[in-house]
């Protein structure tokens, strides 16, 4: 059975006419990670922090959610390999207040209830994208999260549909006739 | 006995059409390519999926701040990680601004230069374009006038293809097209807005090069149609737009004349005063420093405009002591880009329930120059088109409220539909802004750095600053809500990427550097086919009239090549 990216390129060929395909080098290696383990970036809380958020805000639903994509994996390695000092500061001072502000309203939000999570992070969510300040890095962290998640095989294709080669152009399609 | 009929300098946008040009008309031909070659199979990343970029396929900020300052600020985002190997690192290949002034000089070192990496938009210049300098006593007057161009443009457009539209429009004349990109709904309801609004204005498809309607000729050199996959700044494996590397090279290689030699940096061009011609191109070997001479009955210029300027500023000999063909002393003058700045964006509502299905490769509306066409009261010389188009906002990025199944879920949906437009307007010649050589710092291969000066002058400000008011009032026109605008915050010069002007044609060896054939006033052997001939900017975007104006000097040059000449 084919793999989808030899199916891809495949495809590529038969539409096409190209020779080869040698670019196709393969996907991005990013460590499998659990929650509170270690990263290269980050400590074993902030792992756990990163994962309960991107759970939260990109859960498991009919298609993979963020921790089934791996995306606090994929974080820690932005974070290693392509954010500079700077960015990786505060990055962490991000994290830092985040949790800090979770806690304060949860108590512990690492172990609060899923209700509970949800609550607290929807409310800070909430403030953080109705002109709330000092949030910025929550907005941020949650950028990282949703573009991680959709530039996973996981999140392209099962959840976005993504297609590598629509092959034409239709600029109207109605959203009724399916997605 | 010359080693090559003809030398061309650069394998970019108009090199490459100078060589298929000069090859079809049976001239042995040597391309000197200043950067490595580019192997399509090997280095094209168009095939890459999403996950198989690492870092979402951003280039490391600390490398960016390395290696990439200029580049990265000038054109973000066509610099990532999968092809930044299309663009040069600023480190290795370092210019200076003028105090003050600030210049983007935004490339790509390798075959096929920039043609791999442009946009794509492609117009032709309109009869107005050529006499405009005349009319109203502005630099020089263009030696050629439209007509004489008509049929170079009709056989190079034949040959690369280009998607559009026929409008009849004098100002923006029709090229030989296949079928355009169609409108979305959101796009054909502002033109029609538009149109009835402000007579004279036009909305219509941009026009891009690449194949809808591949020909036998376009097939046989393994080109296809665009697939709608938008990848384009990442190399084409189907070749459906155009690049030199994708169709004018390989017609050039199929002559069986072409010879093609890379990591060749020309340092200068010899000057034999006896016969007055062109003798030699000296070149460094870019990896080893080895220098050789190659020599050739025709020189054509091809290397870019600042390049191919640099090359003259750096060909000192008795007989031309500030550079080669210089005696007008307009080499590296009049370095002219288009200036943007005027940006709007609203959105389009009543297209909720409407999607779109692939992704348009390029541009989506143009509204071509009606400035002092169609309009003639305006504050300032010439005119601007605007480029852009209507597309779904979508949820990218994660820059909406909410968390779980409703958020993840909103990315799947197209979400508002945003209009923008961005002004591209022509830059009037003036000579005092040049490029220039520095007298003691010295690139790793010991040819001079060279230094820019350049700023935009009262017209262009006075342009961009009612081109703002202009796409307020359009999209105001069309029922756009939450209109936003920069208000005229003018583009960096060079950061259209549409470098001109530098060795301007023209009637008068005393002020100009090229006669209407793309060929030196002071050594007929010598043509400049890249955009330092160009006498004004217009306000097109500029590389088909490279082309055109390329096969236009290639053949006329063979014709003398076979008269003897040369």
């Amino acid at each position: 059975m084919k793999t989808r990216r030899e199916f891809l390129q495949g495809l590529i060929v038969s539409v096409g006419g190209a020779t080869a395909l040698s670019a196709c080098s393969g996907a991005a290696t990013i460590a499998a990670t659990a929650p509170g383990q270690r990263g290269r970036f980050y400590t074993g809380n902030e792992m756990a922090l990163v994962s309960r958020i991107s759970d939260l805000i990109i859960p498991r639903t009919e298609t993979p959610g963020a921790l089934d994509a791996n995306v606090p994996g994929y974080l820690d390695g932005l974070m290693t390999d392509w954010a500079s000092d700077e960015t990786r500061s505060n990055h962490r001072e991000a994290l830092q207040l985040i949790a800090a502000r979770l806690d304060a309203a949860s108590g512990d939000f690492l172990s609060a209830n899923e209700d509970t999570s949800i609550r607290v992070l929807s409310e800070l969510d909430s403030i953080a994208f109705s002109g709330g300040s000092g949030l910025g890095g929550y907005r941020s962290l949650k950028g990282y999260i949703t573009q991680a998640y959709f530039a996973t095989e996981e999140g392209a294709m099962e959840e976005l549909k993504w297609v590598a080669v629509p092959g034409r152009w239709d600029p109207s399609v109605d959203i009724t006739a399916g997605d | 006995m010359a080693d090559f009929d003809a030398i061309v300098v650069g394998s970019g946008m108009s090199g490459g059409m100078s060589a298929k040009e000069l090859t079809e008309r049976g001239l042995k031909v040597l391309v000197l390519e200043r950067g490595p070659e580019i192997v399509p199979e090997r280095d094209y990343t168009d095939q890459l999926a999403p996950w198989q970029s690492p870092n979402l396929d951003n280039v490391p900020q600390d490398e960016i701040r390395q290696h990439y300052p200029k580049q990265y600020g000038g054109v973000a985002y066509a610099i990532k990680e999968s092809t930044k190997h299309f663009w040069v690192k600023d480190d290795e290949h370092p210019y200076e601004e003028a105090d003050g002034t600030n210049y983007d000089w935004l490339r790509g070192y390798h075959t096929a230069g920039r043609s791999i990496m442009w946009s794509r938009q492609t117009y032709r210049m309109g009869p107005q374009d050529f006499t405009a300098n005349k009319e109203e006593g502005v630099g020089v007057d263009w030696p050629v006038r439209y007509e004489e161009i008509v049929p170079w443009y009709e056989k190079v457009e034949t040959f690369i293809g280009i998607a559009g539209s026929e409008e009849g429009l004098s100002q923006l004349p029709d090229s030989v097209f296949q079928p355009a990109f169609e409108l979305t709904d959101a796009e054909k309801s502002f033109k029609q807005k538009i149109e009835t609004t402000f007579n004279g204005r036009n909305v219509i498809p941009a026009r891009i090069a690449h194949l809808t309607d591949a020909t036998e000729e376009q097939r046989s050199l393994g080109r296809s149609n665009c697939q709608s996959r938008n990848r384009c700044h990442h190399g084409c494996t189907f070749k459906a737009y155009f690049s030199s590397l994708n169709a004018t090279l390989p017609a050039a290689e199929r002559t069986g004349n072409l010879t093609i030699i890379h990591n060749a940096i020309v340092k200068g061009l010899d000057y034999d005063p006896a016969s007055n011609r062109v003798s030699g191109v000296q070149v460094i070997d870019a990896e080893t420093n080895e220098r050789r001479t190659y020599t050739s009955k025709v020189v054509f210029l091809n290397a870019s405009a600042i390049a191919s300027a640099i090359i003259l500023l750096q060909s000192k000999s008795e007989a031309f002591p500030t550079g080669l063909a210089n005696r007008s002393d307009q080499v590296g003058r009049n370095l002219m880009d288009h200036v943007s700045g005027a940006g709007v964006a609203g959105i389009m509502t009543g297209f909720d329930d409407k999607t779109v299905f692939g992704r348009r490769p390029s541009g989506g509306i143009y509204i071509p120059r009606y400035a002092n066409v169609t309009e003639n009261d305006k504050p300032y010389k010439r005119g601007f088109g605007f480029q852009g188009g209507a597309r779904p906002l979508g949820n990218a990025g994660g820059q909406i409220a909410g968390i779980g199944r409703d958020f993840k879920e909103a990315h799947k949906r197209p979400g508002p539909w945003r209009f923008s437009v961005l002004a591209f307007g022509e830059q009037l010649p003036n000579p005092d802004n040049r490029v220039t050589l520095h007298a003691s710092r010295r690139d790793r291969w010991g040819n001079p750095v060279p230094i820019f000066n350049v700023t935009y002058g009262e017209n262009e400000r006075i342009m961009q600053r009612e081109a703002v008011k202009d796409a307020k009032a359009m999209m105001e026109a069309a029922g756009c809500i939450n209109i936003t605008s920069n208000d005229a915050n003018l583009s960096k010069p060079g950061n259209r990427i549409h470098e001109m002007g530098s060795a301007r044609m023209g009637r008068d060896p005393a002020t100009s550097v090229l006669n209407g054939w793309c060929q030196a006033h002071d050594a007929p052997n010598l043509f400049i086919t890249d955009g330092a001939f160009m006498t004004s900017s217009a306000c097109q975007n500029p590389s088909l009239s490279y082309m055109a104006f390329s096969a236009r000097a290639a053949n006329y040059a063979a014709d003398l090549i076979a008269e003897g000449a040369l």
